[in-house]
């Protein structure tokens, strides 16, 4: 039996990586991990202040809500100088997300997975010049909001874009 | 996830990595997912070699993507960036072995003596003959033959230099000791002439 270098190597990589192999949730750690990153040194994280979750639509005589009933939560966050106000809505089974800034500031508006480091990925959207935006189609699970002013500050400096912590749709 | 293709005449891994980094650098931002996940793997058993323990490894693997993301534009080129990060991540290995505590050097008799033990709960992907020959035989071997083999198997195009710091070896030895250790291995396997 003769194996050239390369084959013995290559055996020897296979055997590595069968005995000691790199752990199942190291590509995602690395990826959460930089994504947290990007976090840190663009964005303003947004803080949550306030979740008001109720049940709407059509109610009895008795005022109690319908236990079939559609459900809305109303979510509010704060920075420095700009509050989103974000309301989940399902209708139908169906989920919309509409959100607002307040001031109002147009936005480009991303919507994705927490720990998703790439912007390719997410939903994008448009706000409307008084800063209203909306998902149609929201994806699910544990997600962030992107936000990037679409418009510069007194001084003429791009306004610092902002992303909510994670939240569960 | 450890299903990349492995071994230095891997190309197909050295292209994927040089291909997909060069998507990132023209903002094809998905670009570094593919990155991250042919090299991650290649960066673990660089890293597992140098001797740090299994959650230290991790951290330096996390820590040497960050080091990327940092400094990208040193990267001149893209066919430099598997090197890059081959040698970043031995760096940061070495410097918190340093650091360290948890890392004690591992003498060969010890290392021997935990080789059973390390493999049991594996023994099943070691049942193949041909595998359970080379992992006896790579077992006999000194250490710093089987943590230099083990870095030459997985990175692709390794630089010497920093594989000469690692194993704190002048770099004008590498080259015959690894010659000298795949003899040796073969002698190991019965299978020299």
């Amino acid at each position: 039996m003769t194996q050239t270098d390369e084959q013995l190597l290559d055996a020897i990589a296979v055997l590595y990586a069968a005995l000691d192999p790199a752990p199942a949730d190291l590509v995602d750690g690395v990826l959460a991990r930089l994504a947290v990153e990007d976090l840190e040194t663009e964005y303003e994280l947004l803080t949550l202040v306030e979740r008001v979750d109720h049940a709407s639509g059509t109610r009895g005589v008795t005022g109690v809500a319908d236990p079939g009933a559609d459900t809305t939560v109303a979510l509010e966050f704060a920075g420095e100088s700009y509050r989103v106000l974000v309301r989940i809505s399902a209708v139908d089974g169906r989920r919309r997300l509409d959100g607002w800034v307040v001031p109002a500031v147009p936005l480009r508006v991303q919507l994705g997975s927490d720990s998703d480091v790439t912007t390719a990925t997410r939903q994008s959207v448009e706000s409307d010049a008084d800063g209203r935006f909306e998902f149609p189609d929201p994806v699910a699970g544990d997600v962030r909001l992107w936000l990037t002013p679409q418009a510069t500050d007194e001084s003429g400096r791009p306004i610092a874009p902002l992303v909510t912590p994670s939240f569960r749709l | 996830m450890h299903g990349a293709p492995g071994g230095p005449t891997s190309s197909g891994l050295y292209d994927a990595a040089t291909d997909a980094f060069r998507r990132w650098r023209d903002d094809d931002e998905s670009a570094l997912d593919d990155l991250v996940r042919v090299m991650s793997p290649v960066l673990w058993h660089v890293v597992r070699a140098t001797g740090l323990d299994k959650e230290a490894s991790e951290d330096v693997v996390q820590n040497t993507w960050l080091t990327l993301v940092r400094s990208a534009d040193s990267v001149r080129d893209p066919q430099a960036i598997t090197r890059w990060l081959c040698t970043a991540a031995r760096r940061e290995a070495w410097r918190v072995s340093k650091a360290s505590t948890r890392t004690r050097p591992v003498e060969d008799e010890v290392l021997d003596a935990r080789m059973p033990a390390q493999t049991s709960p594996e023994a099943e992907v070691v049942t193949g003959d041909e595998n359970a020959r080379l992992w006896h035989a790579l077992g006999r071997l000194p250490e710093r033959c089987q943590k230099l083999l083990r870095i030459v198997a997985w990175e692709p195009r390794p630089d010497y230099s920093s594989v000469a710091d690692t194993l704190d070896m002048p770099i004008g030895s590498i080259g015959p000791t690894r010659r000298r250790c795949l003899e040796k291995l073969r002698v190991e396997l019965g299978g020299a002439s």
